[in-house]
């Protein structure tokens, strides 16, 4: 029996001044051990370049709109291997954060020029230009936003010629696991962006491992 | 008279060892002798614990307890003998343990609680003096508030004139007040207006109403509730004002007082006095003596599981504070135990704690710790560094994987104590996560060995633990690391597991197993070892499990399994939909249907890898799944509240949905 699947979920407003905001729903595509690989492109002027990237995700706690992962580059021209880096994120659920990110050299016009380039973006931005998001229950919607900050070098020392300085604004799509980023660093080249879909490391399947700390 | 629920004995704990001359004068038939000679050993003795000691191994403690039940309370000679042999009793209970178990043994307890109600001022007070330095020893046998007589003796005792019998009376109740019942019948039969009536008396009156409101209101939200209907709470301003008291004591006193009605009830839930205890609690960490020792404690009451106090410590410089006070050599025991325990648990929550502590390098001291003599020190060690290793960020930089840490902790996991044992494991799990590198260094140290080890525990925290720690230490694991384990574990031993009686033991090996099975695609041969007794095992305990995470994990097992090819993926179909069953009485359409989203997600996960529409035979797997009903469930899913349910469900009918409508 054919079923109508009912168009996707729209952010709803909070209701009341001091209502409290529903908790983060998890995503079994974001949750810890979870791998995601595709590209950054780093194209500037001179060239056209684009990395391959591995992302895992290590940790989670919505309850702290907390999430934190490695980063790999592949294909990077100046080192010998892989770049593994750490890196931490937050959530943006209008409770521990919201869409401005207030630090990182970014304004808050830097984040309304980042975030609109995502079209799942803009049923938000009237509400985020007006109140930062906050009355927003981003709870139920079918995409999650977050930055990512690259914390440290993994397998390399900081003297590899690389930065970390800047920091990504995300887009996970919670149906199909896919995401979008764009890197954001005042002395970089703009709107890098970062693609990566949901892997399954050769199955024929989905799978999922977890951990717990004690 | 009132009774005590242990029996007292009259045999010595001591034999006299030799002999003295003093104990010849101390059985002396002359009244005057025999005076002396109390008044003697009570001079020896007083603060001496060397002579205590001495004394009591000579066998002196029973033979001023016969003294003291022999002399008689109506005459001149006997008040003196009563007085003097009172205040040796009490001398030798006071703070040597040895001292409580020969007083007690000595059978004078019932004699010196009948000497309370003499007439002669100076025998109650002696007797009331020597029974409070009993009561103040945990030796003490426990004083039953559930027999009436006994709580208006004691009522009696607090209701007194005497001070030194008011503080008797709160000394038994902070001694024995340890249920919730017993809380209960003390604040229903008058003690806790008694207690609270103290609260204007002198310093010791006062210290001791403190103490016994404590143990009183502690965890106890109806005592607490009874405490501030009394005079309309008006005691709760005395006890905040005792915090600025100027005896160090007595505002430790308070403080515990205020921390148990904080954390029983609504009041004092306001920054200002949270910040205010935090900073009191800190100043007296200062105090050299048994006040310091306490304040860590205290400090662990006040915050422990509580974020919002974290950030206020955090604030209040609390984690450069204890760090400090750990950096002093020779902290005594208990003083050692208090600060980890409180560092413990301001790293339990917040990041930004963890991240001082460990920019502090207190990390290198609480792993000298994992090897101090005393357990309970050795405990609180291990549980700072579980707490301080929740850092992630930490984890996976590997600051917790080196020889320096991980040998102690595996040392530890052949502790004498259990407790010290579950601790380690605590820690251990932590560091092991697979999301740490170098795991190395603990497969080299036998660290794998010693964990399979205690999985085979009789003690079932152990088996937990231990499991827990393996599963952990799985967690997208390199292959060698993998090997090792299952090599050491094996496979029948996991399935033995997952029946364990603990379901807590079941449900982590079950997590253990989802995670062996996941990374290479060929792990998930180790779900079919020694003819698929692992795999049987889950599917049995999938069948008979009640507990929604043992569903949880027991069908993300299948779900990975299920992600392998057309062998693994028939398998579980199999499993989840023997031909014999029928599908309205299916397991899995029945976890399909749970209220709790998370196993509904799991199990939509399962058909979503069954139906992948790239496997040759999922479209045969498609009509068994529309026979069992199955089709018709997830359709039913697809507009569930829970998104993630509801995005599973929608891949899982749009790939069965390839195969066509029927």
């Amino acid at each position: 029996m054919p079923v109508r699947v009912l168009e996707s979920s729209a952010p709803s407003q909070v209701s009341g001044a001091n209502s409290g905001h529903t908790s983060f729903q998890a995503c079994t595509l974001l949750g810890v051990g979870q791998a995601f690989s595709g590209t950054q492109n780093v194209s500037s002027l001179q060239k056209d370049e684009a990395w391959r990237v591995n992302v895992r995700i290590q940790g989670c706690d919505l309850e702290h709109g907390y999430l934190c992962g490695t980063m790999e580059a592949l294909n990077v021209p100046m080192a010998d291997t892989p770049v593994v880096t750490f890196w931490e994120g937050e959530i943006v659920d209008t409770k521990n954060y919201t869409f401005f990110t207030g630090k990182w050299e970014a304004s808050p016009d830097d984040d309304i020029r980042h975030w609109t380039k995502f079209p799942s973006f803009s049923p938000l931005q009237a509400q985020v230009e007006a109140d930062g998001g906050k009355s927003l229950d981003l709870s139920n919607y079918p995409y999650i936003f977050m930055r990512w900050k690259e914390q440290y070098f993994v397998n390399v020392g900081t003297d590899c010629g690389l930065t970390i300085a800047g920091f990504y604004y995300v887009c996970f799509s919670c149906s199909d696991g896919s995401i979008s980023g764009f890197y954001y660093d005042p002395n970089s080249s703009p709107f890098q962006k970062l693609e990566l879909k949901s892997t399954n490391d050769g199955r024929f399947g989905f799978s999922f491992s977890s951990y717990e700390l004690q | 008279m009132p009774t005590t629920s242990a029996s007292s004995t009259t045999t010595p704990s001591f034999s006299p060892t030799t002999s003295d001359p003093i104990l010849d004068r101390l059985a002396s038939t002359d009244c005057e002798i025999k005076l002396k000679a109390v008044r003697e050993v009570k001079n020896k003795i007083i603060g001496n614990r060397t002579k205590k000691l001495s004394y009591i191994k000579l066998g002196a403690v029973p033979v001023v307890a016969s003294v003291l039940a022999e002399a008689d309370a109506n005459s001149d000679s006997g008040v003196n003998l009563i007085v003097q042999s009172a205040a040796v009793l009490g001398s030798f209970a006071c703070g040597v343990e040895a001292g409580v178990r020969a007083v007690l043994d000595s059978g004078v307890l019932p004699r010196l609680f009948s000497l309370l109600s003499v007439t002669d001022d100076k025998v109650v007070d002696a007797t009331a003096r020597s029974l409070r330095m009993v009561y103040q020893s945990k030796l003490a046998p426990k004083y039953d508030f559930f027999l009436e007589a006994n709580r208006e003796f004691l009522l009696s005792l607090l209701k007194n004139e005497n001070e030194s019998l008011t503080v008797l009376g709160a000394s038994i109740v902070i001694h024995s007040c340890e249920t919730s019942e017993e809380q209960k019948i003390l604040c229903y039969a008058g003690v806790l207006e008694k207690i609270i009536s103290l609260l204007d008396g002198s310093l010791s009156q006062r210290d001791a109403s403190l103490e016994s409101l404590a143990a009183v209101l502690k965890s106890n939200p109806e005592a607490v509730s009874k405490f501030m209907d009394i005079h309309s709470g008006r005691a709760l301003s005395s006890i905040v004002e005792l915090t600025k008291d100027r005896y160090s004591r007595t505002r430790l006193l308070a403080c515990l007082c205020l921390i148990c009605v904080k954390n029983s009830s609504c009041h004092l839930q306001d920054l200002g006095i949270k910040t205010k205890l935090v900073h009191i609690l800190l100043e007296l960490l200062d105090d050299p003596g048994q006040v310091g020792d306490e304040a860590s404690l205290a400090f662990s009451s006040l915050t422990a599981e509580k974020e919002d106090l974290h950030k206020i410590a955090f604030e209040a410089n609390a984690i450069d504070k204890f760090y400090c006070h750990l950096q002093i050599s020779s902290l005594n025991p208990k003083r050692l135990e208090g600060i980890f325990l409180a560092l413990a648990d301001l790293c339990s929550k917040l990041e930004c704690c963890r991240s001082r502590f460990l920019t502090l390098q207190a990390l290198s001291l609480v792993v000298d710790a994992l090897v101090h003599d005393n357990t309970n020190v050795r405990k609180a060690a291990c549980i700072c560094l579980r707490n301080s290793s929740r850092s992630i960020k930490n984890l996976s930089a590997g600051h917790f994987m080196n020889e320096s840490t991980v040998i102690p902790l595996v040392q530890l996991l052949s502790d004498l104590s259990s407790s010290v044992q579950v601790a380690a494991l605590g820690a251990i799990s932590n560091i092991v996560a697979g999301i740490t590198p170098g795991i190395s260094v603990f497969i080299q140290c036998g660290g794998i060995k010693e964990l399979v080890q205690l999985t085979k525990s009789m003690d079932s925290s152990l088996r937990l633990n231990a499991v827990w720690a393996l599963r952990n230490m799985v967690f997208h694991a390199e292959k060698t690391c993998i090997e090792a384990v299952f090599m050491e574990l094996t496979a029948s031993s996991i399935a033995n597991l997952i029946h364990d009686p603990e379901s807590s033991v079941q449900q982590q090996t079950l997590a253990l197993v989802r995670n062996l099975v996941d990374g290479h695609i060929d792990f998930i041969e180790y779900a079919f070892a020694e003819n698929g007794i692992i795999f049987d095992a889950v599917g049995r305990r999938l069948r008979e499990s009640s507990t929604a995470e043992i569903g949880i994990q027991g069908m993300y097992v299948l779900c990975n399994i299920a992600s392998g090819n057309e062998f693994y993926k028939e398998a579980v179909m199999q499993q989840v939909f023997p031909e014999a069953e029928d599908g309205s009485k299916s397991f899995f359409n029945q976890c399909l249907q749970s209220n709790d989203s998370r196993l509904c997600t799991a199990a939509v996960w399962v058909i979503v890898n069954l139906t992948n529409p790239t496997s040759s035979g999922a479209y045969g797997r498609v009509v068994k799944l529309r026979n069992f009903g199955t089709v018709s469930q997830i359709k039913k899913m697809v507009n569930d509240p829970c998104m993630d349910v509801k995005l599973r469900a929608r891949i899982a009918l749009g790939q069965i949905l390839t195969f066509g409508e029927s």
